[in-house]
């Protein structure tokens, strides 16, 4: 018998609220006020005719004016002279790195409108994240400066800001004060250099790192442990079994993207069809990316975290550290000593991660990885990452030099310590006793504002440089474009203030790279242009032992654990502060695509918000959506409305950092709370896990959640097995043994799609659910930002969503399989009456599903047949068009859509001064796709499976007379997905991987029953969970 | 009013055309033949660097081959570099006249090279300013000028006749009264009343209504069909480009300046460094030396000095061209797809010749366009005219069509096939 999961999409569907009840009867979110017409103000006045007449005629003429109005003037401009590789209409590609991973940038007639993969990449050429999918937006921000500032002068060029900085050196070197350069982890080689030099050139120079959200915990218990100062390697790629203690590593983690392609080879349609999956378990408090994809997920209070690992480490060697006890969770305590069997079963062949800065807990985490043999194979401590370099200590005590009034100048690159330094106000106070404070920014930011010279930097697609992201991995980046505004790169200054022999950056990188990096792979310069990445041969991962005496850590774990459990599970909870998954430390904040991106749980947008259990609000006496102010212990408070997540742990909150920026520009300003406050630091490293208490403000605020906009009234769209049921049967759980009668209204007019086929096929096994696609999609088809308040109407225009549903393992009853209905055979169907008898508790929790969702372009679509004008029609190749110009919004396409994917302009906001903060102004359009129609208000649209690449794929063949290959067409967010969730390809081409992908007995198609013939399947979810650890899931 | 102007400048042209032959008649017969191969071998061999009155990439060539005798010409044509190698002093200081190599001709022959000698001693007969200018300033005003001028002479012979009757009638009167008949003035009142009789004509009435309205009905129907067509469509240009003239007389092949209508949406309109590669040298001088003030347009936007030969770039101002084809935005148009994919059938389905340029069949006979005015409606239905009618069936050779054609071959027995049939008249397909 299979399990009888319950699935709902949000509390409003579970809690059954009045409201849901309400709205979900109506197909739209908002009532259409059709009564308010009809009843005073309709029927009840009167127009007399005359005034019909005159209206009518006055409306008529000016129509005919109107129309008699010239046809304008098109000027057309050429080059003067044409770059050669130039072509019009041609996009032209070149290989940059965006934030350490190598990707490729397309441009057109000069313009960069996309990041797209470079296949070249090695452990990049999967995906992108949804950060570097974004970027290409940055570049053209209204809000960057356009000339460099001199706070004394008015007007300022390069050359006072050369002469007043190098003044003012000489007199700071005269003083022999110290000179500080304060940078987020720097992993360019030839940055590195630059700063080298310049500290030759001016001796009394440090290099300060620092990372607002830090790793610094993992690289000193390393030094610690192994004497290796490193962020290793982690190849999750090779781990049969994957314990994670709060370590979000396929979202925010150290490198998210790189991560999810490593995770998902072990648990994808292929892996899977060689009968092989990994095995996930997840412990964390708050309800992260990772949690979502675990098979089984345990919350633990984050106080509960160092006695996990302590408990853990106790089962897995045998030893008897003390303060290993995990108190009244006993669920927890299992589920532990259940690992620890499994690990010890997988030597060699698991891995156990932590998201924990705290070095002891790191420590104990090291210890653990060495006891189970993961070094030199799940875990490459030789071939280690430089992403993260940042030493939180170092910071710290800069902050204390400062104060001394020892530093005579700062410089501040890539950095914003003013906005998320633990305790900004002792920053800014002690930066006011520096003389020469110079930031190199591209906007005025909270702390550029406090600095004497703002020397602009340009983004990076207008930059020359490199990252060296692991050992032996460089990549190159390279302008795509000339700096738009009067910058100058930040290295380039150092090179000119240290008056280097060489001042020109692009020669440095150069002649860094032909001297340190070409000569051991025997390369040219054109061919790193080219490739964009070079890799020197790999070392090989050592195992590493471990012999350290662990009572220390395991004391000093067990104090901080003591001093964070001063919850009292009412008013006074253990809050954990997170990394957004969309806009990261707050560095993206000005990014409207990422702004504007949902959460990948909570689906929130534009805000941030404290998460709550269901059962924990209701103990502290709060609603969703209150306002509630969070007070930590130094008397710092901020008010943020309250978000019910069911799986968060009891006794926790959760909040994201990097919101609440004040001097981002104009999208980002002020859209949510800064939570950097409630960071520690402690031990020499930063905390992300605090007390905070709460208290009610009466306020509410409701956010702009993509959550609940559609209600799928208990039907059976999303299909899941155990792995143990998916190896007696490949059909477990996909209905697929159980075909429903259909009926069908076109037996004798069939579409006959001889030609191509174009289709997809989903792996929700795959999907981890992160966005990047949904950014990718927004990027590639001109997909307007609508903002907070269109969000709330429920009027976001993203073509493609990823529907999350959370699920609860009830054990099969009598009582479920009265309800279980539409003849399916894994009876997993939510009726509403069902979800009502759930208990809070058993919310917390709950499994989840990610299940991207776009136009399935279906065979016999239900919108086509009521469009009264024909502006949605099927087309021989078996797509959905959507004619714009063609529609004339009567909506009745999006009233019967069962899928609910298409989506309506109500404004037209390529034009329209309400949405001038996000992409409507000259400058930021020039980011738009030249090959998609931007939309104009009141017509509808919707996926059109990249049109534009399909059409320009089948020319390239044309053009050179072959056939099109598998593999030539590649839709945008398959592109981005660095997990392949998306297959896509010629269904008419039996040996495409999506004609194989398709003939998957996994594979479904969501509401099949109704006909409409699909041109979307979807694989099953597949679950590595067996008697054992199903328990624990009820 | 397009017809008229048409025929005018037919007219021009052929009386143009046939001035212009009888004088090159005229003094062909002067010349002698080596002259005439003279001519033709300077053109392709020499003129892409050499003028004969100025200098250009080269030196100019009468001045230069006045210089040197034919015994040192022959042998520096035919391989220059190997004559400076050899140590010739002459050819050591020609070269050291201008800083490009000049390319050695070594397949031209003794004679050849003569005849081009003899060619450039000679220069090119001066044309006669009179009719050369004439026949400019009518041409240029034709179309205005001779509408104007029908008019005219329209007007004129109406008042003409106008005066003439009332003449007659005033002659026929006074021979009346002196006839002594008196006459009747009663004419007016009987007319007015002739008018109002007609209104209560109810058929008379019910007739013109309807004429009226038919007339009235049929101009806004054709009206309204033509809103917002700009066929024939013929902006004025910054530059005053001839396609007649570069297309036509100099049969310059349509891609050597859109360059990339064969692999890209767009034709592109040439970068000046398209036009310099021949104008750098073509300067088409006036009498007084001055540079084609057309061509001079040329130079100012690249801020360029035909004098010293260099460029100034912070004189340069991109040249402002007004669009003729305006697609709009929301319909996608490849060239390459046409140019290149559809070529075939094009030239079948538009009656092209084989010496036609396959852009003709959209962009009409650009070769004969002075100016270049929008030849086809560009509406949706013109398009998809073709995808109905065009012959696609060659295409089974093509490696891409080849499984494509044959499927739909099994539905289609023997039906032709055509874009529509594959899917070329589907809203996506332009519409994206």
């Amino acid at each position: 018998m299979e399990s009888n999961k319950k699935y709902w999409k949000g509390l409003e569907e579970y809690k059954n609220t009045p409201d849901f009840v309400e709205n979900n009867k109506n197909e739209f979110a908002e009532p259409i006020p059709i009564e308010d017409v009809l009843s005073e103000a309709g029927l009840s006045t009167v127009t007399p005719r005359r005034d019909f007449l005159k209206a009518l005629g006055f409306g008529l003429g000016a129509v005919t004016l109107a129309a008699c109005q010239k046809a304008p003037v098109h000027k057309s401009i050429p080059y003067l002279i044409r770059p050669e590789e130039v072509v019009p209409g041609i996009p032209n590609y070149y290989v940059s790195t965006f934030k350490g991973q190598s990707v490729l940038v397309k441009t057109v007639v000069g313009r960069p409108i996309k990041i797209e993969v470079n296949p070249n990449a090695g452990v990049f050429s999967t995906g992108t994240d949804a950060q570097a999918q974004a970027s290409v937006l940055d570049l053209y921000d209204v809000s960057k400066l356009k000339n460099p500032l001199l706070k004394k002068d008015e007007v300022t060029s390069w050359a006072d800001i050369d002469t007043f900085v190098k003044g003012e050196l000489n007199k700071v070197q005269a003083s022999g004060k110290k000179i500080r350069i304060v940078s987020s982890s720097l992993n360019s080689p030839s940055a590195k250099a630059v700063v080298t030099d310049f500290t030759a050139k001016y001796p009394t120079t440090k290099h300060v790192q620092y990372d607002a959200v830090s790793y610094t915990g993992i690289i000193k218990a390393n030094e610690n442990s192994f004497g290796k100062a490193v962020l290793p390697k982690y190849n999750f790629d090779k781990a049969d079994l994957i314990v994670s203690f709060g370590a979000d590593f396929l979202g925010t983690w150290i490198s998210g993207e790189e991560f999810t392609a490593q995770y998902v080879s072990n648990r994808n349609y292929k892996s899977l069809e060689n009968k092989k999956m990994s095995r996930h378990f997840q412990f964390e408090s708050g309800m992260s990316l990772t949690g979502t994809n675990a098979d089984t997920r345990v919350p633990i209070k984050l106080s509960e975290e160092g006695p996990a690992l302590i408990t853990l480490y106790n089962a897995v060697t045998g030893a008897n550290l003390s303060g290993g006890t995990l108190g009244n969770n006993t669920t927890a305590d299992k589920v532990v000593k259940l690992v620890a069997k499994e690990l010890l079963q997988n030597k060699g062949k698991s891995v156990v991660v932590s998201g924990s800065n705290d070095v002891s807990t790191q420590i104990l985490v090291n210890a653990i990885n060495a006891a189970i043999g993961s070094y030199g194979t799940t875990i490459d401590l030789d071939n280690a990452c430089k992403r993260y370099e940042g030493n939180d200590a170092e910071f710290a005590e800069l902050i204390n030099e400062m104060t001394r009034g020892e530093v005579g100048a700062v410089f501040f690159l890539d950095s914003n310590p003013a906005y998320d330094s633990v305790n900004a106000k002792a920053f800014t106070d002690a930066l006011g006793k520096v003389s020469l404070k110079v930031s190199f920014a591209d906007r005025v930011d909270e702390t550029s504002d406090l600095c004497d010279v703002v020397a602009i930097t340009p983004n990076y697609l207008e930059s020359w440089g490199d990252a060296n992201t692991y050992e032996g991995f460089y990549s190159i980046v390279q302008p795509t474009i000339n700096p738009v505004f009067n910058s100058r790169q930040a290295e380039q200054s150092f090179l000119i203030w240290s008056d280097a022999t060489v001042q020109d950056y692009y020669q440095y990188v150069r002649n860094n790279w032909e001297k340190n990096v070409l000569p051991s792979v025997g390369k040219s310069w054109n061919d790193v242009l080219q490739a964009g990445v070079i890799s020197t041969t790999a070392k090989t991962a050592g195992a590493y032992t471990f012999s350290m005496s662990l009572d220390a850590v395991a004391s000093s774990i067990a104090t901080s654990s003591k001093a964070l459990a001063k919850g009292n599970g009412k008013d006074v909870l253990e809050l954990h502060v997170y990394e957004s998954v969309a806009i990261r430390d707050g560095k993206y904040a000005n990014n409207a695509f990422l702004q504007e991106l949902p959460d990948p749980v909570s689906k929130v947008t534009w805000d941030n918000y404290i998460a709550l259990a269901p059962k924990q609000a209701e103990a502290s006496g709060y609603k969703e959506f209150d306002i509630v102010t969070i007070k930590n212990a130094q008397g710092v408070s901020i008010d943020l409305p309250v978000l019910i997540q069911p799986g968060q742990a009891m006794g926790t909150a959760s909040v994201a950092l990097g919101y609440g920026r004040t001097k981002v520009g104009k999208a980002g300003d002020n859209v949510g709370k800064n939570a950097f406050p409630f960071v520690t630091f402690s031990n020499g490293t930063l905390k992300y896990a605090t007390t905070a208490t709460l208290a009610a403000t009466g306020g509410r605020e409701e956010l702009a959640q993509t959550q609940t906009h559609y209600s799928f009234e208990g039907r059976n769209i999303i299909r899941e097995a155990t792995l143990k049921d998916y190896l007696k049967d490949p059909a477990a759980g996909s209905g697929n043994h159980h075909k429903h009668k259909v009926y069908d209204l076109w037996t004798t007019d069939k579409h006959e799609m001889v030609g191509n086929n174009w289709v997809m096929a989903i792996d929700l096994n795959a999907c981890t659910g992160c966005g990047s696609c949904i950014v990718a999609c927004n990027v590639e088809n001109n997909i307007p930002v609508v903002g907070k308040d269109e969000v709330r109407k429920r009027r976001e225009m993203h073509w493609l969503r990823i529907d999350r549903y959370y699920s609860y393992n009830q054990e099969p009853s009598a009582k479920a399989d009265d309800h279980g209905g539409h003849g399916s055979s894994n009876g997993a169907v939510t009726k509403e009456k069902e979800i009502a008898h759930l208990e809070a508790d058993q919310m917390n929790n709950v499994s989840v599903v990610h299940q991207p969702m776009m136009c399935q372009h279906c065979d016999h679509a239900p919108c086509e047949t009521v469009c009264p004008v024909l502006a949605t029609v099927h087309s021989s190749d078996g797509l959905n068009h959507m004619a714009y110009n063609r529609c004339v919004g009567t909506r009745y396409c999006a009233n019967n859509c069962p899928y609910k994917v298409r989506r309506f302009n109500w404004f037209n906001y390529w034009n329209d001064s309400r949405f001038d903060n996000y992409l409507n102004n000259e400058f930021t359009q020039l980011v738009l796709n030249p090959d998609v129609t931007t939309r104009s208000r009141g017509v509808m649209e919707k996926c059109s499976m990249c049109i534009q690449r399909i059409q320009t794929g089948k020319l390239a063949a044309k053009l050179e007379k072959r056939p099109l290959k598998d593999g030539d067409i590649k839709m945008a967010c398959q592109q981005a997905c660095s997990a392949n969730a998306i297959i896509f390809g010629d269904k008419n081409d039996p040996n495409s991987e999506v004609s194989k992908a398709l003939k998957s007995e996994r594979i479904y198609y969501v509401l099949e029953e109704i006909n409409v013939e699909p041109g979307i399947g979807y694989m099953t979810k597949i679950r590595n969970i067996d008697s054992e650890t199903k328990e624990v899931h009820v | 009013m397009r017809n008229i102007s048409f025929i005018f400048k037919k007219v021009w042209k052929s009386t143009f055309v046939l001035a212009a032959l009888s004088f090159l008649i005229l003094t062909g017969a002067q010349a002698q033949t080596d002259l005439v191969e003279g001519k033709t071998l300077f053109k392709s061999k020499c003129a892409s660097c050499h003028a004969l009155d100025y200098d250009g990439t080269g030196p100019a060539l009468t001045a230069g081959v006045n210089k040197h005798d034919d015994a040192f010409l022959i042998p520096w044509i035919k391989n220059n570099a190997a004559l400076i190698a050899s140590g010739n002093k002459e050819a050591i200081e020609t070269s050291k006249l201008k800083t490009s190599e000049m390319t050695a001709f070594p397949t031209l022959t003794d004679a050849q090279i003569l005849n081009i000698v003899a060619y450039a001693k000679a220069g090119e007969p001066k044309a006669d300013p009179a009719v050369g200018g004439g026949a400019a300033v009518v041409d240029e005003g034709a179309s205005g000028l001779s509408i104007a001028g029908v008019i005219a002479i329209i007007i004129l012979s109406i008042i003409v006749l106008v005066v003439l009757g009332r003449a007659v009638k005033m002659l026929e009167r006074l021979i009346l009264e002196k006839q002594g008949i008196a006459v009747v003035e009663e004419e007016s009142v009987s007319l007015v009343a002739g008018v109002r009789g007609l209104f209560k004509n109810k058929k008379f009435v019910f007739f013109t209504v309807l004429c009226l309205v038919m007339v009235l009905g049929s101009f806004g129907w054709m009206g309204m069909w033509e809103t917002g067509v700009h066929t024939g469509y013929q902006p004025a240009q910054p530059i005053k480009f001839s396609h007649e003239l570069h297309a036509g007389i100099n049969q310059i092949d349509c891609q050597y300046c859109h360059t990339s209508a064969f692999k890209s949406k767009n034709s592109t309109i040439p970068s000046l460094n398209v036009c310099m590669n021949c104008h750098k040298n073509v300067q088409a001088r006036t009498e007084d030396g001055a540079v084609s003030p057309e061509i001079q347009k040329i130079y100012n936007a690249l801020g360029y000095d035909p004098e010293a030969q260099t460029y100034d770039k912070t004189k340069e101002k991109p040249v402002e061209w007004v669009r003729v084809h305006n697609l709009p935005d929301f319909a996608y148009f490849n060239h390459s797809q046409h140019v290149v994919v559809g070529e075939e059938a094009i030239r079948k389905e538009k009656g092209l010749k084989p010496t036609d340029q396959v852009c003709f069949a959209c962009h009409g006979p650009v070769n004969t366009m002075e100016e270049v005015y929008q030849y086809s409606p560009l509406t949706m239905k013109w398009c998809i005219d073709c995808h109905r009618n065009a012959d696609i069936s060659s295409k089974k050779d093509d490696a891409f069509y080849t499984n494509i054609i044959k499927a739909h071959e099994k539905i289609k027995k023997g039906e032709k096939i055509t874009p529509a049939l594959l899917g070329g008249l589907e809203c996506g397909k332009c519409h994206y």
